[in-house]
């Protein structure tokens, strides 16, 4: 996997540099105001050649501050968006437009309509088995976004959950905690616009990435929280790290399914 | 104000729940078929039901909207043309579906089928409703976490028809936006498998240490609008939807006809207080969890949620179904315990709620006997007020 085909967040404005110099050169950065679950940076402290993680569910509120603000976003490489009203908006624009519709990119038609309609490329959502994904990137009328390495957002919320336990239960203000049931754990985040979670573990698709046809594949996509850039390096040079997710677990959705 | 056409759209996850929702007051209902609805564990309807309840509607100038809203895998697209040119032969008046391979299937194939764009959209601004108006959809179902604001923007920049939720149990996440049953139980939520993740409990730790002594919930309370429908109304909403394609006759007959009376009374400027804190009284007690409008006026917040786990009641306040009426006999199918004594309620389409105190029963046989025991047995019970077929008998709530 070349660097050159990574794209990275980016949490802290510190790593950028750091990624860099180890010959990364593809980087995504969540907004103020426009994101969710991610460190945030406000506009002009985001360097010009990034792409920008739009991905909120946006109010209208929200759209008309977007719009305010579309001429300096238009100085940008692209936007990774999950709203359909960012897509409205910047459709006949003159940047890239990169689907991601988090759970939605299940199927090749609908990532097909994206890519025939304006988008640059589209986000393969992370709950497929292996032998979806490929068809769905052998099937894509162009290059697609592939999710190798994360934590993914299970869960997005416009409630403020955890403020609301906090408040009830006479806490303090926790933020960034860990939810565990039985085998299952998770992350939760607050902030103004909602509450996110995520899986505990990251998931690991690198080694399943080389099985990929490259030349089908635009970006792939490291969704980071925590890990620096040592750690990516490792983990993109073999390091064990991280589980297998959905690669070989086909989700059912039948009860007569359910004991398979 | 003004008299246009408010849509009452009730849930029907059967045939009899369906004719129960027309009975009592819908307008509209929505189902799902045998494939591609969100409801994948419901009884749902075959194709030659889907038909026949097509039929049944159309003949009592009602509607029909079918729900294709599951987020597609490619194998799910196998047979979705022919599915989709049947909904359109057997004239459904609708779809209602999210997933944009499905809106591009009907285009394609000039399938001559109305698109309601579902809340698995999650649409809450006016620049999402315009790309979807675009391709075509005359009606958007609004995401239920749209405040007022949103949804007067929305129905102003917008034009099309308006849906919004009303009633019913809510997702704590945004609609489409959860996967916590994919990974908890390998059942795909955005497919119907929804496994309800977010009713159960959690340790709530920070560093690995647990900083509550109680469990984590993030079960929401149930939606519930009365205190806002004439708002909504005067916003430009269309239809006013009912969740609960899985909830029984009774929950159904009850919600219906309370919001019936109530949107009827808005219309005809008729609505009272009264009314309106003894519709609340009713819905309350008819759910098993507290309700609240949650996200209209405001950001839901403490109160509008459940933090200890489940919070629910079995309701067991349906006593009977009335079978029908004869010579001063109501014909009635028992289904929860009552019996000689009891003060019970009566109430049905076409009539006025009344009550009344049980002062006979006889059996099937027209043996007297004191108490009706026995789930689905008919028992006669004499009664001066003449009542409707399939009018319901209840526990007596509250004072009408």
């Amino acid at each position: 996997m070349e660097k050159k085909k990574i794209l990275i967040n980016i949490n802290n404005l510190a790593s950028l540099e750091e990624y860099r110099k180890i010959g990364f050169t593809n980087f995504l950065f969540a907004v103020e105001d426009f994101s969710i679950g991610y460190q945030a940076f406000p506009l002009d402290k985001i360097p010009k050649d990034a792409y920008l993680f739009l991905n909120r569910v946006m109010d209208s509120k929200t759209i008309d501050h977007l719009k305010e603000v579309k001429e300096d976003i238009l100085k940008y490489r692209g936007i990774i968006f999950e709203d359909l009203g960012v897509y409205n908006i910047f459709k006949d624009e003159n940047i890239s437009l990169i689907w991601f519709q988090n759970h939605f990119g299940t199927n090749s038609n609908s990532i097909n309509y994206y890519l025939d309609h304006g988008c640059d490329s589209a986000v393969i959502s992370n709950e497929l088995c292996g032998d979806e994904i490929k068809k769905i990137i052998t099937s894509a009328h162009k290059p697609l976004v592939f999710n190798v390495l994360g934590k993914n957002n299970i869960m997005y919320s416009r409630r403020k959950l955890l403020s609301n336990y906090n408040e009830y239960m006479h806490l303090d203000d926790y933020n960034d905690v860990t939810l565990e049931t039985n085998k299952n754990r998770f992350f939760a985040r607050e902030s103004e616009y909602g509450t996110c979670l995520f899986n505990d573990e990251y998931f690991n698709y690198i080694n399943f990435a080389k099985e990929l046809a490259d030349d089908k594949i635009k970006y792939y996509l490291i969704l980071n929280m925590d890990l620096n850039p040592e750690d990516i390096q490792n983990i993109l040079d073999g390091s064990v790290f991280g589980d297998e997710g959905f690669l070989n677990k086909k989700t059912v959705y039948r009860l007569e399914d359910y004991d398979r | 104000m003004k008299m246009r056409n408010i849509e009452l759209l009730a849930p029907a996850g059967t045939k009899e729940k369906m004719e129960f929702a027309f009975l009592y007051g819908a307008d509209a209902v929505y189902f799902g078929g045998h494939n591609y609805s969100l409801r994948a564990n419901a009884k749902n309807f075959s194709n030659e039901e889907i038909k026949e309840a097509v039929m049944f509607a159309h003949e009592r100038g009602k509607k029909v909207y079918v729900t294709v809203n599951i987020v597609f895998h490619d194998e799910d697209l196998d047979g979705l043309v022919d599915y989709l040119k049947y909904l359109s032969e057997i004239k459904v008046d609708a779809i209602i579906s999210s997933d944009i391979s499905v809106i591009d299937t009907i285009k394609k194939n000039n399938i001559d089928l109305e698109v309601h764009i579902s809340t698995q959209a999650s649409i809450m601004n006016y620049e999402a409703a315009l790309f979807y108006k675009n391709l075509g959809a005359t009606r958007i179902v609004l995401a239920r976490e749209c405040s007022k604001e949103d949804i007067k923007r929305i129905k102003e920049e917008m034009g099309l028809e308006i849906e919004c939720f009303m009633h019913g149990a809510m997702c704590t996440s945004i609609s489409g936006r959860c996967v916590l049953s994919n990974y908890c139980t390998n059942r795909d939520s955005n497919r119907g498998g929804c496994a309800q993740i977010c009713r159960w409990t959690f340790d709530y730790k920070k560093d690995g240490q647990k900083i509550s002594d109680e469990v984590f919930s993030m079960t929401p309370k149930d939606l519930n609008m009365i205190p806002y429908i004439k708002e909504m109304i005067n916003l430009g909403v269309n239809s006013f939807k009912i969740e609960g394609r899985m909830r029984s006759i009774y929950y159904v007959a009850t919600v219906i006809l309370i919001y019936r009376r109530l949107i009827d009374k808005i219309l005809n400027n008729t609505l009272t207080d009264e009314y309106k804190d003894y519709a609340l009284k009713v819905l309350n007690r008819v759910a098993n969890r507290e309700s609240t409008p949650q996200f209209f006026d405001k950001l839901p917040g403490v109160n509008e949620q459940y933090y200890l786990g489940r919070e629910e009641v079995s309701n067991q306040d349906f006593l009977g179904l009335v079978l029908d009426y004869q010579d001063g006999y109501a014909i009635i199918e028992e289904r929860n315990y009552f019996k000689v004594g009891d003060t019970v309620q009566f109430f049905g389409p076409n009539m006025e709620t009344f009550d009344y105190t049980i002062d006979n029963i006889m059996d099937e046989d027209g043996n007297v006997i004191d108490i009706a025991r026995h789930p689905q047995m008919i028992v006669k019970i004499k009664i001066d007020h003449e009542l409707p077929k399939f009018a319901m008998m209840r526990i007596k709530m509250f004072d009408i």
